[in-house]
C-alpha cells in the first residue's frame, strides 16, 4: 500500500531540527510522568476507596492520594502544551493528518477531559458529603478513573496512526485506527507503566515523615501500606517487561532498526538491577523497603529515558522515507508555484494593456462587478437589464448610483459610492452602456 | 489541501472555534487576568484590618477562580489548539513555525501560573498560622497576577500579528510580528476591560457570599467597586485610543468599499455597545461606590453580562477584520496562501490537493466533483445544512426559484468582490462550474456531508504518491531520475 504524500508547511524550522527533538524527548517524558501520577493516583484512590469499606483506615489514605491527584493532573495539562506544540511543529504533515482521521474523538479529548477533572474536584472537595452514600462516593472515583484511562487511548492511536501514512486511507473514523496492529499492546504497555510509577510514587511518598500525621490511621501500620504499594510496584514491573516484549514482536516493521533494538534492550537491561533489589526487600527479612530505593529510582529513570529516545528513534525511522518525499515534493511544489505566478503576471500586464483601450473597465471591475454580471443577474441586475433602462441615459447611471433607491424587492440595497468621483461614474456608465 | 478534510457538519468548524475561544477568554479575562489582583487585595485587607473575614471571603472566591480556571479554563485553551489544528491545520502550522518561540515563553509563564495558583490555593490555609507566612503568601498571589498578565501580553501579540502582519511580510521574524502597530492599543483595551470584567465578576460572587453578613458586604462591595472604578477610567481612555488607531489603520487596508461600510458597521455597533455598556457598568460602580449596600444585585449581573457580550463583540469586529485571511496578506481563510492561487486558478484545486479523490471534473461527474470542490475550498466556514450553512444562503439569494448552475457560478466568480471576507474561488473554471451544479443540486434534497474524520480518505493516485509536478524538473534530486 502507497502513502499520501501532502507537502509541508512552507516556511523553515524555527529552531535546528534536532534541537527541537531533544527538547520534544524531554518536555515529553516529564509530561508523562505526571500523566502517569495523575491516572494512577485516580486508580489507587478508587482501590483504596473500596477497601475502605471494610478497614476505614483505606478510606482516609484514598482522601490523601486524591489531594495527590488534583496536583498532579494540573502538571501534567500544562506539561502537555510543550511535547504538542513540538509535534505540531516537527510532524505537521503526519500529525495533523492523523487528528483528522479520527477528529471527532480527538477533538472529545477536551470534554472529556474537563469532565474528568470537574469530577475529580467534586469526588476531593466534596468527600464528606459523598462519605455515607457509598455508590455516589465510589461510583464518581470509578467514572473518573475510566474517564483516565479512555483519554490516553485516544492519544495512544493518534501518535500510532501518524507513524505509519500507509494505513491512512485504510482508516474510517477512531475505532478502525484504534484496531490497528500495536495500538492496544501499547496501551497495555501504558497502563502497567502507570501503576508502576504511580505505585514507586506512593511509595516514596507514604514514606515522608509528615505523612504519619496527615493520615492519621487508627489501626493500620503505614508500613503495610508502603508494603501494598511495593508488590504493586514490582508486580507491574514484571508486567511492564512481558508486555513490552509483545509490544516489540508486534510493532510494524516500518521503524524497525539495530539502534532502536539495542537502546529496547539497554532500557529491558537497566531495569534488572532493579527488579533484583525490590524482590529482595519484599522477599527477605532484615531487608527494608527503602533500601537501595535511590538506585531502584535511578534505575526506572534512566529506563525511562532511554525508553524516550528508543521512542522517538522508532518514529524518525518510521518516517524516514514519507518526509523525505514531503520534502521533495514541498520544494519541486514551491517551483511550480512560482511558474504559474510569473505566467499570471506577465497575462496581467497584456490585460491591463487592453483595459487602457477601454477607459472606465478597471473601475468598473473594481467597484461594480461583483454584483453585476454582463447577462446574468447575480447579487445585482445583470448589465443587459441595466442597459435596457438606462440605454442612452449614463448620467441616468451616475445618479442612481451616487445614492441608490430600493426598487427590487428580492434583492438587497446597493450601496452607495460617494469614494467615486462624477468623472469617474461617468466613464463606468459609458463603459457599462457600451457593453 | 495538505490535510484530510475534518468536517462536523451540524455546527460548522468555525463555530467549533468560536465556542471554546469564547469560553476561554471570558474565564480568562474575568476569571484570571482581572480577578486575581482583587484576590491579593481582599487578601491584603485583611491582613490589614485582622478581620478574618476577608481572608475567608478571599478563600473562597480564590476556590471558584481556582475549580474553574484549572478545569474549563486551562481545556478550553489547549481545545482552542486541537480545533484550530483540526480545522485550518495549515494556517495554525504555518503560526506555529513563526511564533514557536513566543509560544514556548507563553508555556513557561503558564507553567509558572499553574504552579503559583496550585501553591497560593493550597498553601492559603496554612499560611496564617504566622504574620511571616501570610505576607509570603501574599506575595505568591502578586506574582500570580503578573503572570497571568503575561500570558494574555504573549497571547495579544499573537493575534494581533493574525490581524495585520506589519513588516512580517518582508522581514519574517518574531519581533516583526510581536511589533505590529495594533499590539499596545489592542493590549490597553483588552487588560483594562479584563480588570474591570474581573472586578465586576468579583462583586458578583461577593454579593452571593455574602448575603448573611450585610455591613461586611458594605464594605467589601466599596473596596472591589473603588478597584474597578479606577480600572473603569483607565478602559475609557484605552478605548478612546483603540478608536483612534485601529480603524483607520484598518480601513487603510480594505479595499473594497462594501465591505468598508459593513466594516463601518459593525465597528459602530461595536462603539455603541461600548458607550452603553461603559456608561452603565460605569454608573453601576459610580453607586456602588457611594452607596455600596444599596445596588441590586441584578444590576452587578447586568453589568457583567454587557461586559462580557463587549468582549464578545470586540472579539468578533476582530475577527471580521482579519478575513478574508486567516494569517493577513498571506493565507485566506480557507487555508490556501495567496501565493498559491494562481497555480490553482490555472491546473485546479483538484489536481493539487493531496487527499481529493477526483481529479479531473468530467460531464458525468460534475455533482461529485463539485462536492469536492466545495470541500476544498468552502467547508472553513459553510455548512452544507448546518450553521452558516451554504443551502440557507442560497435560499435567502434565489428563494424558491430554481436555482441556476449559472447564476450561482456568476456568482462565485465575483464573490470575493460582492463579499470581501470571502476568499476569491481557488479553483479554475470547470471547477467552479462542477461547484455550481453540485451546489444547485442541493436545492432539493441536501446529501449528507462528512469529514475525513467519518470518510476517511480516499486510495492514494499517481497525484498523491508522487513527488514531482508534470514537466518540471526535480529540484529536489537534481541528478536523480524523474518520475
Ligand atoms: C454589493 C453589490 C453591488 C455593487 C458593488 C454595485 N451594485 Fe449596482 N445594484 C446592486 C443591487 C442589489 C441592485 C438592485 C437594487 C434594487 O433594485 O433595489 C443594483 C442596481 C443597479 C442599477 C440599476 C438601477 C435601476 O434603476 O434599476 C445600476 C444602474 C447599478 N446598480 C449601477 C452600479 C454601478 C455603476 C456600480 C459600481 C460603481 C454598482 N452598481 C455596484 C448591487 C450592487
Ligand atoms: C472566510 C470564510 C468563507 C469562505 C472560505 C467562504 N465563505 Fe461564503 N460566506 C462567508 C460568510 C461569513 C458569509 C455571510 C454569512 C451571513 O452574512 O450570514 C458568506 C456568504 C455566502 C453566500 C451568500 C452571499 C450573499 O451575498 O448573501 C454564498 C452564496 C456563499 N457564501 C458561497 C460560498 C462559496 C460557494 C464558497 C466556496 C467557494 C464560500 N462561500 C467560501 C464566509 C465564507
Amino acid at each position: 500500500m502507497t502513502a499520501p504524500i501532502p507537502r509541508d508547511i512552507p516556511l523553515p524550522l524555527p529552531a535546528p531540527e534536532g534541537l527541537l527533538e531533544i527538547l520534544l524527548i524531554a518536555v515529553f517524558l516529564v509530561h508523562i510522568l505526571f500523566v502517569h501520577l495523575m491516572i494512577g493516583g485516580s486508580m489507587f484512590s478508587l482501590v483504596c476507596q473500596i477497601r475502605g469499606l471494610k478497614t476505614p483506615d483505606y478510606e482516609k489514605l484514598a482522601y490523601r492520594i486524591m489531594q495527590t491527584v488534583t496536583v498532579n493532573k494540573s502538571l501534567a495539562v500544562v506539561m502537555g502544551v510543550a511535547p504538542l506544540l513540538i509535534i505540531n511543529t516537527l510532524y505537521a504533515p503526519q500529525f495533523y493528518a492523523s487528528s483528522a482521521l479520527i477528529g471527532d474523538m480527538w477533538m472529545a479529548v477536551i470534554p472529556l477531559v474537563t469532565l474528568a477533572f470537574l469530577l475529580a474536584y467534586a469526588h476531593k472537595f466534596w468527600w464528606n458529603h459523598f462519605l455515607n452514600i457509598p455508590e455516589l462516593h465510589i461510583g464518581i472515583a470509578a467514572l473518573e478513573t475510566v474517564l483516565f484511562l479512555v483519554i490516553p487511548l485516544i492519544f495512544m492511536t493518534n501518535v500510532n496512526l501518524m507513524l505509519f501514512p500507509e494505513y491512512w486511507p485504510k482508516v474510517t473514523g477512531f475505532f478502525s485506527a484504534m484496531l490497528l496492529p500495536n495500538v492496544l499492546l501499547r496501551y497495555l504497555h501504558f497502563v502497567s507503566a502507570t501503576v508502576l510509577f504511580s505505585s514507586l510514587f506512593f511509595v516514596w511518598w507514604s514514606g515522608r515523615k509528615t505523612f504519619r500525621v496527615e493520615v492519621q490511621f487508627s489501626e493500620l501500620r503505614v508500613i503495610d501500606v508502603r508494603r501494598f504499594f511495593y508488590a504493586f510496584a514490582f508486580g507491574a514491573t514484571i508486567f511492564q517487561i512481558l508486555t513490552g516484549l509483545m509490544v516489540f514482536v508486534s510493532l510494524p516493521a516500518q521503524g524497525m532498526s539495530w539502534e532502536f533494538t539495542v537502546l529496547l534492550m539497554l532500557g529491558g537491561l537497566v531495569v534488572l538491577p532493579a527488579i533484583w533489589w525490590m524482590w529482595q526487600n519484599l522477599t527477605r527479612p532484615g531487608h527494608l523497603l527503602d533500601d537501595n530505593f535511590k538506585q531502584i529510582l535511578t534505575c526506572f529513570a534512566c529506563a525511562a529515558i532511554v525508553m524516550g529516545i528508543a521512542r522517538h528513534d522508532y518514529r524518525e525511522n518510521a518516517l524516514e522515507d514519507h518526509k523525505a518525499a514531503i520534502a521533495e515534493k514541498t520544494i519541486n511544489y514551491q517551483a511550480a508555484v512560482k511558474e504559474a505566478s510569473e505566467e499570471a503576471q506577465l497575462a496581467a500586464i497584456k490585460a491591463k494593456e487592453t483595459d487602457i483601450a477601454l477607459p472606465g473597465a478597471t473601475a468598473f471591475n473594481q467597484n461594480c462587478a461583483a454584483c453585476h454580471h454582463a447577462t446574468l443577474p447575480t447579487v445585482g441586475p445583470a448589465l443587459e437589464e441595466i442597459n435596457a433602462i438606462y440605454a442612452n441615459d449614463p448620467a441616468g447611471i451616475v445618479a442612481w448610483t451616487k445614492s441608490p433607491g430600493k426598487k427590487r424587492p428580492d434583492s438587497m440595497k446597493m450601496p452607495g459610492f460617494p469614494q467615486l468621483s462624477d468623472a469617474e461614474l461617468m466613464m463606468i456608465s459609458q463603459y457599462m452602456l457600451s457593453h | 489541501m495538505d490535510f484530510p478534510i475534518f468536517h462536523i457538519d451540524f455546527i460548522g468548524n468555525r463555530m467549533l472555534i468560536a465556542v471554546d475561544a469564547i469560553l476561554h477568554v471570558i474565564i480568562n479575562h474575568a476569571l484570571a487576568v482581572g480577578a486575581l489582583p482583587v484576590i491579593a487585595l481582599l487578601e491584603l485587607s485583611g491582613i490589614r484590618t485582622k478581620d478574618p473575614r476577608w481572608d475567608r471571603l478571599a478563600y473562597r472566591l480564590l476556590k471558584v477562580i481556582f475549580i474553574i480556571t484549572t478545569t474549563v479554563g486551562a481545556l478550553t485553551g489547549v481545545g482552542i489548539w486541537f480545533s484550530a489544528s483540526l480545522i485550518n491545520p495549515a494556517a495554525i502550522g504555518s503560526l506555529i513555525r513563526v511564533f514557536f518561540w513566543g509560544w514556548f515563553v507563553e508555556w513557561i509563564v503558564f507553567v509558572a501560573e499553574v504552579s503559583l495558583i496550585m501553591a497560593y490555593f493550597l498553601s492559603w490555609q496554612s499560611s496564617g498560622r504566622t504574620p511571616e507566612a501570610k505576607l509570603k503568601h501574599l506575595r505568591l498571589g502578586i506574582f500570580l497576577a503578573i503572570f497571568s498578565w503575561i500570558t494574555m501580553a504573549i497571547i495579544v501579540a499573537i493575534l494581533g500579528f493574525m490581524m495585520d502582519p506589519g513588516n512580517w511580510m518582508s522581514e519574517r521574524t518574531l519581533i516583526s510580528g510581536v511589533l505590529n502597530p495594533m499590539y499596545f492599543p489592542q493590549l490597553a483595551f483588552r487588560t483594562t476591560l479584563a480588570m474591570v470584567m474581573g472586578g465586576m465578576t468579583m462583586i458578583c460572587l461577593t454579593y452571593l457570599f455574602t448575603r448573611n453578613d450585610l455591613p461586611f458586604r458594605t464594605t467589601v462591595l466599596r473596596a472591589i467597586s473603588s478597584w474597578s472604578g479606577i480600572w473603569m477610567l483607565a478602559l475609557i481612555i484605552a478605548s478612546v485610543w483603540y478608536y483612534q488607531v485601529i480603524p483607520q489603520h484598518m480601513l487603510a487596508n480594505i479595499p473594497v468599499a462594501v465591505t468598508t461600510q459593513e466594516y463601518v458597521s459593525w465597528n459602530s455597533s461595536l462603539k455603541w455597545l461600548l458607550t452603553i455598556g461603559l456608561s452603565f457598568v460605569g454608573w453601576v460602580l459610580w453607586s456602588s461606590i457611594r452607596h455600596p449596600g444599596q445596588v441590586h444585585g441584578a444590576k452587578y449581573l447586568a453589568s457583567v453580562l454587557l461586559l462580557f457580550a463587549m468582549l464578545g463583540q470586540f472579539e468578533r469586529v476582530r475577527e471580521f477584520i482579519r478575513k478574508p485571511f486567516i494569517i493577513g496578506n498571506y493565507m485566506y481563510a480557507n487555508g490556501i496562501r495567496v501565493e498559491d492561487y494562481p497555480l490553482l486558478q490555472r491546473d485546479g484545486i483538484l489536481q493539487h490537493a493531496t487527499y481529493a479523490g477526483i481529479r479531473e471534473v468530467t460531464a458525468d461527474n460534475k455533482v461529485a466533483a463539485g462536492r469536492e470542490v466545495f470541500e476544498q475550498t468552502c467547508t472553513r466556514c459553510h455548512t452544507v445544512n448546518g450553521i452558516n450553512s451554504i443551502r440557507g444562503q442560497l435560499k435567502t439569494m434565489y428563494g424558491d426559484k430554481p436555482w441556476q448552475p449559472e447564476v450561482i457560478a456568476a456568482y462565485i466568480e465575483n464573490m470575493h468582490g460582492a463579499r470581501y471576507f470571502m476568499p476569491p474561488f481557488p479553483g479554475n473554471k470547470a471547477e467552479l462550474d462542477a461547484l455550481s451544479v453540485y451546489l444547485a443540486s442541493q436545492q432539493k434534497r441536501a446529501t449528507a456531508f462528512n469529514g475525513a474524520q467519518t470518510n476517511g480518505i480516499p486510495i492514494p493516485d499517481k497525484i498523491s504518491a508522487s513527488t514531482v509536478y508534470g514537466t518540471l524538473p526535480n529540484l529536489a534530486n537534481p541528478h536523480g531520475e524523474q518520475q
